[in-house]
């Protein structure tokens, strides 16, 4: 637990004073190990926003109160992700990430996970229509996790979402 | 933060220089939280080549950059 303590003030220094964070990362370096990365991903957009499917894929923490938790005990995080309902009243959603200050996510979770502005933007006709399903990792991901994640939780929730529909994945970060 | 989009390498980002945990803006600002939103949906029709990245020009804390925004939400 004190390691847990430990993270979570480190996440409100480093959320106050970001160019820290740069610092200290940019010392440890992003290598993901083995994965290859110079390909960029890349489909053409198929049709206009306003006609189509939306999904938002965040990595803030985000699971509904009766999931179980991201594991904060491991040191190299959490590669599994959770299915957030578009229709999920937000006071069933909690945070569980201890590398971020979400004090303010908490007051309001558009901020990090625009669920409502996402309905604002297709009750005005600007999106087609929301995804059924949205998608949530913990963004702390690092040493053999981001292999599982590459190969197998972030193909699975692609074809999640695919299953539902979706033609547009919003990323946010936490 | 930036140099973290760019060794990723997704195929269409945005950049704001706002703290960690506010990618979307102030809690309560829908009007803010929606024009980052309008930015993000554009980028998938303006982005045509793969790893763009779009630096928005918004300052945090800045009622002057954020007070023209409209939403029409709720």
């Amino acid at each position: 637990m004190a390691n847990r303590l430990i993270n979570q003030i480190l996440a409100r220094v480093f959320t106050r004073f970001p160019s820290l964070l740069t610092r200290v990362m940019g010392k440890n370096g992003y290598d993901p190990e083995g994965l290859n990365l110079d390909d960029i991903p890349w489909t053409p957009v198929g049709k206009d926003v306003d006609k189509s499917r939306v999904a938002i894929v965040t990595t803030a923490g985000l699971h509904l109160k009766d999931q179980t938790p991201f594991n904060m005990l491991d040191p190299l995080g959490d590669p599994t992700f959770r299915e957030i309902p578009s229709d999920t009243p937000l006071d069933d959603i909690r945070i569980t990430h201890d590398y971020y200050d979400h004090t303010d996510a908490e007051k309001d979770i558009n901020i990090v996970f625009p669920v409502e502005r996402l309905k604002d933007a297709v009750a005005l006709g600007e999106v087609g229509s929301a995804s059924p399903l949205h998608i949530s990792f913990m963004g702390h991901i690092d040493g053999a996790y981001v292999k599982t994640l590459y190969n197998e939780t972030a193909p699975l929730a692609a074809a999640k979402l695919i299953e539902n529909g979706t033609e547009i994945a919003l990323f946010t970060p936490g | 933060m930036r140099k973290f989009t760019e060794a990723a390498r997704p195929p269409r980002s945005l950049y704001l220089n706002w703290p960690m945990g506010h990618p979307f803006g102030e809690p309560g600002n829908k009007a803010q939280q929606m024009r980052i939103l309008r930015d993000a949906l554009s980028a998938f029709q303006d982005i045509t080549e793969p790893g763009t990245i779009i630096d928005l020009p918004y300052r945090w804390g800045r009622p002057e950059d954020t007070s023209s925004f409209e939403c029409d939400c709720d």
